[in-house]
């Protein structure tokens, strides 16, 4: 069976008055039905240019996607006509935004927002799609759901609207939900919830979930597949327990260190990833990681890693991906390699 | 804004709301904050350099700047090249012929119905204009910031009551306000910039103020003091270099406002008075002849527009370059 | 909302009364120039008795703040005195202005929502086009422009060149005396373009920014990734937010132009309320002008409130409560 989604080589670029910028640079992932992708980075690392890349949503003519395939059951998204891609959008894929507190039209009322993708994509009546949007209102649990949606946005609390937003999302039964950042704006209880909330809506709905996030602790229980990238490219890709307990990129490594944990016993404190992420328009050459890696040797300053297989499948983007001595030291001993 | 848009400079809005409908804060009217705090001389000076730069790459903004240059440079010498060439712009002729004559050579705008040479009483007319929008400026400026700094500084009682007459004076019909002014003054060159700048100062003191709440806010200016320094030195070393860019914006607009009320006054016999040659004065004389002598009509009124529009321009290259942000 | 209504009912209170009180410090003896007496009867030489009897009617033997709590007095029952030269109630003058300068107004709102809000929407969605380039610059140009000495140009161009031209086939009427051929409506289409111009620009300017500015909002984003089209993401999502500000302005507008006008009436010689007044600020008749201003910043406040109730309507996050702001 052919997979749902596959992005083949993907690469997106932006040009400013400073340069062109490489915001995606050559992605290449796959995601079957039901499953679930998690895309983790910084800021920055070209994760949501990739998510809007697929729903062909780039601005032009600042942004284009310059190359790559994006099939989606089979027919290439980036070679559709508009009409074509409009039908795609909303009702076979769906997105999420970030900040639920922008993301919802001010001056609409909620229950008009949910319905007007069925109006669009299901042919409802006005009538018919807000009593369909009250039932997705009272899916995603919020209580007097009949009332609620005829409030405005700004009546909603952040947690609601993003509860909404899911309803909206999945109010046409999409086969794949994109979720860019949809906790990171939320305060920390909430964010549970709505987590929660997104694994049930895919264990009833079946939806495929690519969950985009800057932090691996958020998609830890429920990404089937995980993919890691750093400025613009994928540096680590692979099944989930691969990637959490056999990273093989020091990348990884520094968000898995990052990250309080509760199941290892850990000496020392967090350990944050010094330094920034570089600039898109002049990308460190060799190894893109490599001005802030602890590990870096000459090789990494001069050529550039490409993702190779570490073994079923887990792909890795660093020199010494596939060599055994360093990884054993490095991963263990983090610091003393270098 | 209508006819009185006169002195309402193009961005600032007249009445007692603004186009948000909220009432009017200008809480945009602010420089970036500087950084590092008490560090301002240095920091301003790259700000200047850079704002410079930027207006320089303003194609717009320099055309405007430009023509203000080049008309500013023809007032101040046309006594050396206009007499001589196109005759006083007060030499009364009205041998008939010599009156009401079209664009020729020797005249290249015509002559009036007293024989008066048209181009030579348009560029008197630039000494007229550029004193007034000058002055009046000045005069809103020196009232609109001291009502600003005594409002946004001391706040409380004496803010209410500086805000409730600047309220009094946006409810005012503008145009209305200024004819009954004059009409006490007496219409004459003085009186007109008088007037002008005394009913300008409301919205120069509501851009000052909003400017100084929003420093105060700021640190350094709690630590300056903190340190014991006085009112006035924090106004002049602290509140003044991060108020300063939105009034220089302001005010350069308000000048060709002020220019367009000065020609509106004068077109309704309230501002300067015959035979001075005034833009809107000699408009008012064109009325009786727009149809026999159109010329008489356009060049005065072009001389306007283009005037006006280098003010608009430029303040508008500034308001970018210098980053305020107001309600467009 | 009704708190919220008293509350800025009261607000004008105050308003008003340092409205009225700057015109009567305006006319007090001894600041302008010329006896009143004199004016009114037109400066011909008079009997004592007939001095005394204008005096007491127009009750200018009293102290001055007396005057100003009589006027006030007046004013709450709706009546603002007697025209010092026509003889007229002030109110009945008005009453004859007031719809001119409704419909003049009115045609230039009218113009200036459609015109205005049409440009920059085109301006916005064509952003850094050539038509863009041309709207700003325009809206640059048109607020440079004195009205007035647009309402001549229009009149040599409209009401004469283009007669000479077309040999009479084609022009607009320049005053409602050659609306012999025209529809009754025709004479206003000229004063209203001028009146509309200046704020057309602004309406242009306000409609671009806002728009430009709503298109780069998230909820954009959201509506393109339901899927709607470009068209419907443009008129529906964005257009709705970004009018707001521009409703408002107009709003405003209107009230402004309910004095503002003299300008284009002074021009087309329209009997209008900006008119009158300025003609009375000649004659000296501050009965007229006092009368007429209370009355044009009482249509502008009321105006300026109903904008503001309007605003509630248009944003649902604006609600007026009797609470503080």
């Amino acid at each position: 069976m052919s997979a749902l989604l596959e992005v083949r080589d993907l690469a997106t670029q932006f040009t400013t008055r400073d340069g062109i910028v490489r915001a995606v640079d050559g992605v290449s992932f796959t995601l079957d039905c039901g499953e679930t992708l998690a895309i983790v980075g910084e800021s920055g690392s070209g994760k949501s240019v990739t998510a809007l890349s697929i729903m062909r949503l780039i601005q032009e003519p600042q942004g284009k996607v310059v190359s790559g395939q994006v099939l989606f059951k089979g027919d290439d998204i980036l070679k559709l006509s508009d009409s074509k891609v409009r039908a795609i959008r909303g009702d076979r894929i769906a997105m999420i935004f970030q900040d639920p507190m922008t993301s919802l039209n001010p001056v609409f009322r909620v229950g008009r927002q949910i319905g007007e993708s069925l109006i669009l994509h299901k042919g409802m009546s006005r009538k018919e799609a807000f009593e369909r949007a009250v039932e997705l209102l009272d899916m995603v649990g919020i209580p007097h759901p009949r009332d609620r949606a005829r409030d405005y946005p700004h009546q909603f609390s952040g947690g609601m609207r993003q509860r909404a937003m899911i309803a909206m999302a999945l109010a046409c039964d999409p086969d794949i939900l994109i979720a860019d950042e949809p906790t990171t704006a939320l305060d920390v209880t909430i964010q549970a919830q709505i987590l929660e909330l997104m694994i049930e809506m895919q264990e009833r709905t079946g939806a495929a979930i690519i969950m985009i996030t800057h932090d691996l602790g958020v998609v830890a229980d429920m990404a089937d597949d995980v993919m890691v990238m750093y400025a613009g490219k994928q540096v680590e890709y692979g099944k989930a327990d691969g990637v959490f307990y056999t990273p093989r990129h020091p990348y990884t490594w520094g968000l898995l260190d990052s990250l309080p944990r509760h199941d290892i016993d850990e000496k020392g404190a967090l350990l944050p990833i010094t330094g920034q992420p570089p600039s898109l328009i002049n990308v460190p050459a060799g190894c893109a990681f490599h001005p802030r890696c602890p590990y870096a040797k000459d090789v990494c300053t001069t050529g550039t890693p490409v993702l190779t297989d570490v073994g079923e499948g887990h792909l890795a983007a660093c020199h010494f991906s596939n060599d055994p001595e360093f990884q054993r030291r490095a991963s263990q001993h983090p610091g003393e390699v270098a | 804004m209508t006819d009185r848009h006169g002195a309402s400079p193009p961005h600032g809005t007249n009445g007692p709301t603004d186009v948000d409908g909220h009432e009017v804060r200008h809480e945009g009217t602010t420089l970036p904050t500087l950084p590092g705090g008490l560090h301002e001389t240095t920091t301003s000076r790259t700000l200047w350099g850079d704002a410079w730069r930027r207006l320089r790459r303003n194609k717009l903004a320099t055309a405007g700047l430009i023509w203000i240059a080049l008309v500013v440079a023809m007032t101040i010498t046309a006594d050396l090249w206009v007499p001589p060439t196109f005759g006083d712009p007060l030499s009364v002729n009205t041998t008939p012929g010599a009156n009401l004559q079209p664009p020729s050579l020797e005249h290249p705008f015509g002559t009036d119905k007293l024989g008066r040479d048209v181009f030579s009483r348009v560029v008197y007319g630039a000494r007229v204009s550029l004193t007034v929008g000058l002055l009046a400026v000045s005069i809103s400026l020196v009232i609109g910031l001291l009502m600003g700094a005594l409002s946004g500084y001391y706040s409380g009682l004496l803010d209410a009551f500086v805000m409730r007459t600047a309220d009094v004076f946006f409810a005012f019909p503008y145009i209305l306000f200024a004819i009954s002014l004059i009409a006490v003054l007496g219409p004459s060159y003085r009186n007109v910039f008088i007037a002008i700048g005394i009913l300008g100062w409301p919205s120069i003191a509501r851009v000052f103020r909003s400017s100084i709440f929003s420093v105060k806010e700021n640190e350094y200016v709690d630590a300056a003091r903190a340190m014991g320094a006085s009112d006035m030195r924090i106004m002049f070393r602290h509140i003044m270099p991060n108020a300063i860019a939105p009034i220089i914006v302001y005010g350069t607009m308000s000048i060709g406002g002020a220019i367009i009320t000065e020609a509106a006054l004068s077109f309704l016999g309230m501002g300067v008075q015959p035979p001075t040659p005034s833009w809107g004065l000699m408009l008012s004389d064109a009325k009786s002849l727009m149809f026999a002598a159109p010329w008489l009509t356009i060049w005065p009124g072009f001389a306007i527009l283009t005037t006006v529009l280098a003010f608009v321009l430029m303040g508008d290259g500034m308001r970018d370059a210098l980053d305020v942000k107001m309600k467009d | 909302m009704f708190k919220y209504v008293v509350r800025r009912v009261f607000q004008m209170i105050p308003v008003f009364i340092g409205v009225t009180l700057i015109l009567f410090i305006l006319r007090a003896p001894g600041v302008l120039p010329g006896d009143p007496v004199r004016m009114i009867t037109g400066e011909r030489g008079m009997t004592d008795a007939l001095r005394q009897q204008i005096i007491e009617k127009h009750g200018l033997d009293q102290p001055l703040h007396r005057q100003y709590v009589i006027y006030l007095g007046n004013l709450l029952q709706g009546d603002l005195g007697e025209s010092y030269q026509r003889g007229r109630a002030v109110t009945e003058i008005f009453a004859d202005k007031l719809p001119n300068t409704l419909r003049l107004a009115l045609a230039a709102i009218v113009i200036e929502g459609i015109v205005g809000v049409t440009a920059g929407i085109i301006s916005a969605v064509r952003q850094y086009s050539f038509l863009d380039v041309l709207v700003t610059l325009s809206t640059s140009i048109l607020v440079s422009v004195p009205v007035f000495w647009l309402g001549m140009l229009f009149q040599i161009f409209f009401g004469i060149k283009l007669k000479e031209w077309t040999g009479g086939a084609f022009y607009l009427p320049i005053s409602q005396m050659s609306s012999a051929q025209f529809p009754d409506w025709a004479h206003m289409i000229l004063p209203a373009i001028t009146l509309a111009s200046v704020s057309t620009a602004y309406v242009a300017r306000i409609m671009r920014s806002q728009m430009l500015e709503a298109m780069g909002q998230d909820y954009i984003r959201t509506a393109e990734a339901k899927g709607l089209t470009r068209r419907a993401v443009t008129f529906r999502h964005a257009l709705k937010n970004a009018l707001i500000p521009v409703v408002t302005f107009v709003g405003i507008d209107f009230g402004v132009m309910m004095g503002g006008a003299i300008l284009t009436e002074t021009v087309f010689s329209w009997p209008g309320v900006g008119r009158e007044i300025f003609l009375a600020v000649g004659q000296r008749d501050w009965p007229i002008v006092m009368g007429g201003v209370v009355i044009i910043v009482f249509l502008v406040m009321i105006i300026n409130l109903l904008v503001d109730l309007s605003y509630a309507l248009l944003d649902p996050r604006i609600r007026y409560g009797g609470g503080p702001e």
